[in-house]
């Protein structure tokens, strides 16, 4: 249990070293993305790499792939030395290093034999013929080494999520020994659910267990936690820890990582809201997946829907957000019947949504951050024919600050700011309408811990201010943390009821989980 | 600390603004400056030193630019949304045909062959957004589908004649008249094009058409009622390419049997090179118009200059691939930047 807490990180117990990294550093302009950044990556050890958003750790693994250079430093992968100067991606791809991105890269109408024969060419016979047999046992092979329980003429969308990711890792090793590859997991979980990253991560571990190397980019602390060796956490370009073979809890990671401690991420408490005012009343519900969900929601009250995907937690919040049309049942919002005939309707009469898919479904890329933020208030806006930009800019100014987004200005575009920031502007658009009641649908995924802690703190003070608020998510740690009561969707019904003393994390994933394949 | 911090923010920012001033306005104000080169070397050019500096020149542009700034604007509406009217020249041409033969053939009052027209070119767009919005059928081919459809129109109804005899005198001395010694016809251009940017930068209708072109599920999700929106704008540009048709025919005096395919180019050029100015990256009226005033100057500096008649189609088509490639050029470094 060697823990050292230094900068200079030191290989334990004589194990090999696969990478080592030496006294990087990287500029772009006058930010110092990277400075004197040195780490050591054990053979066959899972190599966890920390830090919130802009802490330099997505340009370290930029740098290692050869998308850019570093401007100074060296490392050495296995027995090649390298100047960062010279080093290129085809360095990255002859030296062992092979990555896995957050968007896996696979053809998901092809099969899984197509999908490796896309990446390393299809065995062919006389006249240029492929040679399927002789692809499909090869397949079949690697999908059994990669504990992947499925054929190899199987599609890539009938595949579970996990075993999604599996298929591009074991496409991504398929063309050496995997023992002498250095496998990089970028972010490798942030779309996936509770369990099934669980599963992915357990199979992960078992293939380091049988020697392979791997670097894992995370957010999912606890994740992180349960399957890595070592640690190397970054903050504001620097490694500000290396923990080798070591056991920390969350809270000291989180503390490297920001550099304090963060009560926000910590539940507050939760309290009874049964004497405020009702706001929302829903009766005898089906619409899309759903099938007779009752449920009420008071003033002030944070209220969790725990549920996989497909469980119909989406389809509840879009149903009161008018994008779903029920087939039956009622709404009562504030005691009136309510049936919007879309999303104006819903937002007019004081509900507001934050998305699940913050790129696709909230935010407009190629726009400011002040369209952005305008965009949700059109109408509100537009005062005696006009919508000066001056008042825009100045609404966006004080909404940038009040909520903390880290942003050169209201004129950035939303695309230029990092996913946790981003997040900040799409919540900040829904909170400046102060809604009544107010839909998040996972409303921290891919957001870093210090973002998430401002998000939560920002939630907190809307139902302290009097609204009603209904988080959706599949990290149940989200849901115990911010939480005064927790519903569980399970097949398009309310299966149970949680309210504060009995949020526990562990029941949560045990209830969401009950006779699910 | 508090102190030094926010000396820091303040330089941050003077830094940002003094890059702000060179750079981009530079880049802002290219294709103006390009538009004052472009004037000076057909003025001095010995070629057309003769003829292309005079008044009377300078009135047959913005006389012929008024048409095509017209579609342009027209055009803008659909593409500002992400989507394509393919059917806006066609639109144009039946038009001016319909009002010429409402008064050579019908002896239709002047008020009734200007406003059916415009009318019906609205109701082209309602068919066009139906088809778009409601079926959600690919505007591009569904909108070239109708330019055919329309083209055949007038074909059979003009039996491929121009229409010379029987047009009211009256909408030809609207033409060729003058305001404050230039072509009343600019007046109207002008006032539509403010109607425009008013409607693009002060409306919640304009900037909800600028949030569905950026990402239309987004835009759903913040009440922007999508396909109502991505319809109406299909009736506008309709109305707008109508009312081009009638201003073709005051101008011309006459309706020919086209299809009105090198009047949408020529617009579609002064849309795209109007997206490199102004708001680089983003379509806009101001860029519009000064795309359709470059594209007819320059245009007519070569027939001034000798050129032939291919050379308009080949300056269109060179100005279209140009102006295509710096936006996408534009919007791509943006969104990287």
């Amino acid at each position: 249990m060697g823990q050292v807490k230094s900068p200079v990180s030191r290989a334990a117990g004589g194990t090999p070293v696969a990478l080592d990294i030496r006294g990087v550093s990287k500029h772009f302009g006058g930010t110092k993305a990277l400075s004197e950044v040195s780490m050591r990556v054990r053979k066959g050890k899972v190599h966890a790499l920390l830090g919130g958003n802009g802490s330099g750790k997505s340009t370290l693994i930029k740098v290692l792939a050869g998308v850019f250079p570093a401007d100074s430093g060296t490392f050495s992968i296995a027995t090649r030395e390298y100047d960062s100067g010279q080093y290129s991606s085809s360095d990255a791809q002859a030296s062992g290093l092979r990555f896995v991105h957050q968007d896996l890269g696979l053809f998901d109408d092809m099969s899984i034999e197509e999908n490796f024969a896309l990446d390393a060419g299809y065995p062919t016979g006389i006249g240029s013929k492929i040679r399927w047999k002789q692809l499909y046992n090869r397949v079949r092979d690697l999908l059994i080494a990669y504990e992947i329980d499925a054929d190899p003429k199987t599609k890539i969308r009938s595949l579970r999520p996990s075993d999604r990711t599996m298929v591009a890792i074991a496409r991504a090793l398929q063309d050496q020994d995997a023992d002498d590859l250095i496998l990089v997991l970028d972010e490798p979980t942030s779309t996936l659910a509770n369990h099934e990253s669980s599963l992915l991560l357990e199979k992960v571990r078992r293939r380091a267990d049988l020697g392979q190397t791997v670097i894992l980019v995370s957010h999912r602390l606890q994740e992180v936690l349960s399957v890595a060796h070592d640690f190397t956490v970054f903050r504001d370009g620097e490694v500000a820890g290396t923990l080798i073979d070591a056991a920390p809890s969350e809270d000291e990671l989180i503390e490297l990582m920001a550099g304090r401690t963060i009560g926000a991420l910590k539940p507050s408490g939760g309290v009874s809201h049964q004497a405020s005012e009702e706001i929302l009343r829903i009766h005898d519900l089906y619409s899309g997946p759903l099938k007779g969900i009752n449920l009420a929601v008071n003033r002030g009250e944070i209220v969790g829907i725990a549920g996989l995907v497909g469980s119909g937690r989406s389809s509840l919040i879009k149903s009161i957000f008018g994008v779903l049309r029920p087939r039956q049942g009622s709404i009562l919002f504030r005691g009136q019947p309510f049936e919007p005939s879309g999303v104006h309707q819903a937002m007019t009469a004081g509900v507001g949504l934050v998305p699940e898919d913050r790129g696709r479904e909230a935010g407009f890329a190629d726009l400011s951050v002040r369209d952005n933020l305008a965009l949700g208030q059109l109408r509100e806006n537009w005062v005696r024919g006009f919508m000066p930009r001056s008042r825009e800019s100045s609404i966006a100014r004080a909404l940038i600050e009040r909520f903390k987004v880290r942003v050169s200005g209201p004129e950035a575009l939303f695309s230029s700011m990092s996913g946790g920031n981003q997040q900040k502007v799409i919540l900040a658009r829904w909170l400046q309408r102060s809604p009544t009641l107010l839909l998040l649908d996972e409303p921290t995924q891919g957001v870093d811990v210090m973002s998430r802690a401002d998000i939560y703190a920002a939630i907190r003070v809307s139902v302290e201010n009097g609204s009603a608020v209904i988080v959706a998510s599949s990290d149940m740690s989200e849901l115990h943390a911010l939480c005064d009561r927790v519903v569980v969707v399970r097949n398009g019904q309310i299966t149970d009821e949680l309210d504060s003393s009995r949020i526990d994390i562990d029941l949560l994933n045990r209830l969401v989980l009950k006779d699910a394949s | 600390m508090t102190a030094t911090k926010v000396a820091q923010d303040s330089s941050g920012s003077l830094r940002r603004r003094s890059n702000f001033s060179v750079v981009s306005i530079l880049e802002n104000y290219a294709l103006v400056l390009l538009l004052a080169l472009v004037f000076v070397f057909f003025t001095v050019n010995p070629q057309s030193s003769s003829t292309f500096p005079t008044l009377a020149n300078l009135n047959v542009i913005l006389g012929s630019q008024a048409v095509v700034s017209l579609v342009a604007l027209a055009a803008l509406f659909p593409i500002v949304a992400g989507y394509f009217d393919f059917s806006l020249g066609a639109i144009a041409a039946t038009a001016q045909v319909a009002s010429a033969g409402l008064m050579a053939s019908a002896h239709a009052p002047l008020w009734v062959a200007v406003l059916v027209p415009i009318i019906g070119g609205g109701l082209i767009g309602v068919v066009n957004g139906a088809l778009v919005s409601r079926l959600q059928m690919p505007p591009f081919v569904t909108t070239l589908g109708v330019a055919i459809l329309l083209a055949g129109l007038i074909q059979w109804f003009t039996n491929g004649q121009s229409i010379v005899a029987g047009i009211n005198p009256a909408i030809m001395q609207f033409g060729s008249s003058r305001l404050l010694g230039l072509p009343t016809v600019v007046f109207v251009v002008l006032a539509v094009a403010v109607a425009a940017w008013y409607f693009f930068t002060h409306t919640p209708y304009g900037r909800s058409l600028y949030a569905i072109g950026s990402n239309a599920s987004s835009a759903k999700l913040v009440g922007i009622r999508v396909d109502r929106n991505v319809w109406t704008s299909f009736i506008i540009s309709g109305v707008i390419a109508g009312g081009a048709g009638v201003m073709q025919l005051s101008r011309q005096g006459s309706a020919t049997a086209g299809d009105g395919n090198s009047l949408l180019f020529a617009a579609l050029a002064a849309v795209f090179l109007g997206a490199t100015a102004i708001k680089p990256g983003f379509f806009n009226v101001v860029g519009t118009i000064v795309g359709a005033i470059f594209v007819s100057i320059s245009v007519s500096g070569l027939t001034l200059s000798g050129a032939s008649g291919w050379a308009s189609p080949v300056f269109n088509g060179l100005a279209l691939l140009v102006a295509v490639g710096l936006s996408t050029y534009l919007g791509r470094r943006k969104r990287r930047s």
